[in-house]
Formats: structure tokens, C-alpha cells, sequence
């Protein structure tokens, strides 16, 4: 089969990505992992489709996703780039190590978490000095 | 990343591992020790002990045969000589032999118990856990990765009923369901044996789990006490699960009323078997000693059993003793 990625090229540029597609209904996501031209539209016809992502958890509490890893490699292996979530998917799956902006999100929502209790516990707390503020452990940047 | 559970595939032959679909096993140094097990017990799988289910189970055409619910059609009349009758009834009996193929039986799968990674910079960030499938079609089931990362970070590998249910999401296979029926619950299995239906319970099951899933063993050892708490054996005479069920009472030795029923329909060639497999599978009881000592055969095999092992002594007895008169007066007229 001949591959279409440099015929879509037309003189400006393009590359081959692996991304989501959005589909399903409204209220009800669901995401295509998908490998595309860059500048296709998000829905559009793609080259292959390497899995699936369900976004809301299933009566078990889970959401499924299925990734097509030897056909994933190949097309790694041919030079697409990944768009962020699915890095971060990927991240997450184990394929790849974790995304730092995965890692920075979560360190962002810690901090903004505690900063919600200190207003709470600090007027209930009538007594309580400077702040008793313990800094989220010793940041271990990679 | 190894087949789990390796070790329990590891001692079926070759015949049977490409029967049922298993990765042939490739001659290793490490088998020599599953050998030596073997050996000294015999296993389900054993060539001998497989024959001697075989002839117990027996080749009703008939039954087998049986009309199956399908789709109307009117029924199909062939004018025939005699040699072509026998050539379809010897094509019959070719196909009965592959429906009566035993399903395998297999200890309870060990739980899996592994974790990746642990990163416990993701605690709280997600509610509900992901599980990631690998959708790469050409490895076998039992070895693809199927993985699940915790709302609190731990990257660990999916239990056994979680990879059921994505392989079945992903790869569906005719009559199983994602969600197991609630058949299958001990509450409700009892109102299907009321209505003598085990055998159809059996196939679902076999359809819907592993074989050697906790559920599929739990739901053949329900269906197998019940079939002898009642002596419905007949009723797994002649198909496929009757060679399972004689191995499960085998074990547990409650052998006298399936003897019993043996005897009453005069199959006495099957009980010498049940007997023979019975010294095979427990060589150290005294009838098995005395046997071997006697070279004994036929109805004298029988007695000696029963006057050692059976718990049902004078139920059997009758019996024989029905049977004996039974073949003095056939002979006799």
C-alpha cells in the first residue's frame, strides 16, 4: 500500500501525528487514537487508527483505553510526532515515562488544595501562628 | 514478559495442547521436574486415563445427535443403499468423537500480584483508574499486557477477572458476555438443576470462562455434587463433561452411586473401568493391592472393591446380585 503522507504535503508542509479524534454524541465523548497529517481536520481521514480512549469511568469505575503498541512503534519508528494528551496517555499507560507536565499539574493542584484548607483551618484556628505552612516535600526536579 | 501461570500448562502432551489451543511447549531442561509429578500420580491428561473416560462415557448417537433449536427448516430425506448407510453412519460417529472431546481440567489460576511503577506524585489528581489494553493482534491472549494505573499512581498489572472482561471487550468471542450471566450465581444454579438442565449449564459455562478460572471450576463442582447428591448421572452419559465428572468423584472418592447406577443399567464393562482408574488414581488403598496381587477381572474386581472401599456396601450388593439373576435368567431362556 503506498503511503499518502508526502502526497498530502502540497508545497507547505505537514507532517504525520498520532492524536485524538473526537467522536461519539453530545454529553458522551469518545476518543480515536489516530495516526493523521497534521493538518487534516481533528475528525478527518486519517492513515490509521492505533486505538481508543474511553473518557468516563464504566459501571466498574474504570476508563477503558486500548493501544495498539506494535503498530504505535512502528509508526514511531517512521518518524510521527505525538500531540501532548496523547503523550501524556502514553505517559500514563507506561509506553512512555510520565509526562512533566503530568507531574506539574499534580503538583499544582496539591498546592492549590492546601492553599483552600489554610483559609479554613486558619479562622477556626484562632491560635495558630505564621502559618504552619509545610511546603509540599523537596521538589526532586528530573 | 512470561505466560503467567506457565506452570500449570506445562505438563499436558502435545496432543492435547494443540486441541485445546495452547502454545506447544518447547523441550526445556526445567520440565524434567514436572515430569517426575506426573509420573507418580496420574493426571487428567494421561493417554490411559483419557481411554478410560473415553469408554465410560459412552456413544449414544442418538443423544449426541439430538435435535439443537435452530431456525425451521423441513426435514431432509436421502434414498440410500446399505454400504452408504454405513459410510454415513461411520461419518456420524467420526463426528460424534470430536463433540465428545473433553474440556480440560485445570488447577484454580494463581492470582496476579505485580506493580510496574509507583508514582506517588499522581495521588488525587484522577478519580477513576485507567486500564490500558494491548490491542496488538498477533500475540495470544494469555500473554498480552493489560495494564491498570491507580488513582493513587501505582502502575500494577490487571487481575485476572479485569483482563477477562477487556479481552472480551476488545475481542469478543460468540456466546461469552463481558458481564458474567447471573446464571452462574450459587442461588440461582439451583433452580436450573431442579429442572435437570446441568448439561446446558455445563456448555455455558465452558462458553463464558476460563478453564481454569475460580468461576468455571466453582460452577463444575456445584453441578457435579448435585448430579450425585440426586444420581442423575445419565444425564451426562454420552457427552462431553461426563469424563470431567467421573474424574471429580474419582478424587474425592464417591464412587458407589455412580457404581450403582453402572450396575443397574448393565454396564458392567464400565464399572470395571471406573474400578481400574480408581487403583490408578489412589495405588495405595487395599483393593488396589489386592488386585494387583490377584490379577483380578470383570465381577470378581468389583466385589473386592466393594468389600474394602465402598461406603454403600449393601446398596451394591443388591445391585449384583440383581444383575446376577438378571444374566442366570437370560441365559437360562
Amino acid at each position: 500500500m503506498v503511503q499518502l503522507g508526502s502526497c498530502l504535503l502540497r508545497g507547505r508542509g505537514g507532517n504525520v501525528v498520532i492524536r485524538f479524534a473526537l467522536g461519539g454524541c453530545t454529553n458522551r465523548p469518545f476518543f480515536r487514537i489516530v495516526v493523521a497529517n497534521s493538518r487534516r481536520p481533528r475528525d478527518g481521514k486519517y492513515l490509521e487508527q492505533l486505538g481508543c480512549l474511553d473518557p468516563l469511568p464504566n459501571a466498574h469505575g474504570e476508563k477503558v483505553a486500548g493501544l495498539n503498541l506494535e503498530r504505535l512503534r512502528y509508526w514511531l519508528g517512521c518518524g510521527a510526532q505525538l500531540s501532548r494528551p496523547a503523550e501524556k496517555l502514553l505517559g500514563l499507560a507506561g509506553f512512555l515515562p510520565l509526562h512533566p507536565m503530568t507531574v506539574t499539574a499534580a503538583e499544582r493542584l496539591r498546592r492549590q488544595r492546601q492553599r483552600e484548607q489554610q483559609p479554613e483551618a486558619s479562622p477556626a484556628d484562632s491560635t495558630a501562628g505564621p502559618g504552619t505552612d509545610t511546603a509540599p516535600g523537596t521538589d526532586t526536579a528530573p | 514478559m512470561a505466560a503467567l501461570g506457565a506452570r500449570c500448562w506445562a505438563a499436558l502432551p502435545t496432543r492435547l495442547r494443540q486441541l485445546w489451543a495452547l502454545p506447544v511447549r518447547r523441550a526445556l531442561a526445567a520440565d524434567a521436574g514436572d515430569g517426575k509429578a506426573a509420573q507418580a500420580r496420574p493426571a487428567f491428561t494421561d493417554e490411559a486415563v483419557q481411554a478410560l473416560l473415553y469408554k465410560m462415557t459412552g456413544l449414544d448417537l442418538h443423544k449426541v445427535f439430538r435435535p439443537v433449536k435452530k431456525g425451521l427448516k423441513p426435514p431432509h430425506y436421502k434414498l440410500m443403499t446399505e454400504a452408504q448407510l454405513e459410510e454415513a453412519t461411520r461419518k456420524a460417529i467420526e463426528e460424534a468423537k470430536t463433540k465428545l472431546i473433553m474440556p480440560p481440567v485445570l488447577k484454580e489460576r494463581e492470582p496476579i500480584d505485580d506493580v510496574l511503577a509507583e508514582d506517588k506524585v499522581l495521588e488525587g489528581t484522577e478519580t477513576a483508574k485507567y486500564v490500558f489494553t494491548d490491542l496488538s493482534y498477533s500475540i495470544p491472549h494469555r500473554e498480552r499486557f493489560i495494564v491498570v494505573r491507580e488513582p493513587n499512581g501505582v502502575l500494577r498489572k490487571a487481575t485476572w477477572e479485569e483482563r477477562d472482561r477487556m479481552i472480551q471487550i476488545f475481542f469478543p468471542k460468540e456466546g461469552r458476555r463481558v458481564i458474567p450471566p447471573t446464571l452462574f450465581k450459587d442461588e440461582n444454579l439451583g433452580t436450573v438443576f431442579q429442572q435437570d438442565r446441568h448439561e446446558d449449564v455445563l456448555n455455558m459455562c465452558i462458553a463464558q470462562f476460563e478453564p481454569d478460572s475460580p468461576d468455571y471450576i466453582r460452577v463444575h463442582h456445584r453441578t457435579y455434587e448435585d448430579i450425585e447428591k440426586h444420581g442423575k448421572y445419565d444425564l451426562l452419559r454420552s457427552t462431553r463433561h461426563f469424563g470431567g465428572m467421573v474424574w471429580y468423584l474419582l478424587s474425592r472418592k464417591k464412587t458407589d452411586g455412580l457404581l450403582i447406577d453402572m450396575i443397574n443399567r448393565d454396564l458392567l464393562e464400565d464399572a470395571t473401568s471406573l474400578i481400574t482408574l480408581y487403583h490408578m488414581l489412589h495405588p495405595e488403598c487395599q483393593s488396589a493391592k489386592e488386585a494387583k496381587d490377584g490379577k483380578l477381572q470383570g465381577v470378581d474386581l468389583i466385589k473386592v472393591f466393594v468389600k474394602t472401599e465402598s461406603q454403600r456396601e449393601g446398596y451394591i450388593q443388591l445391585a449384583l446380585q440383581a444383575y446376577e439373576e438378571a444374566m442366570a435368567t437370560s441365559s437360562a431362556s
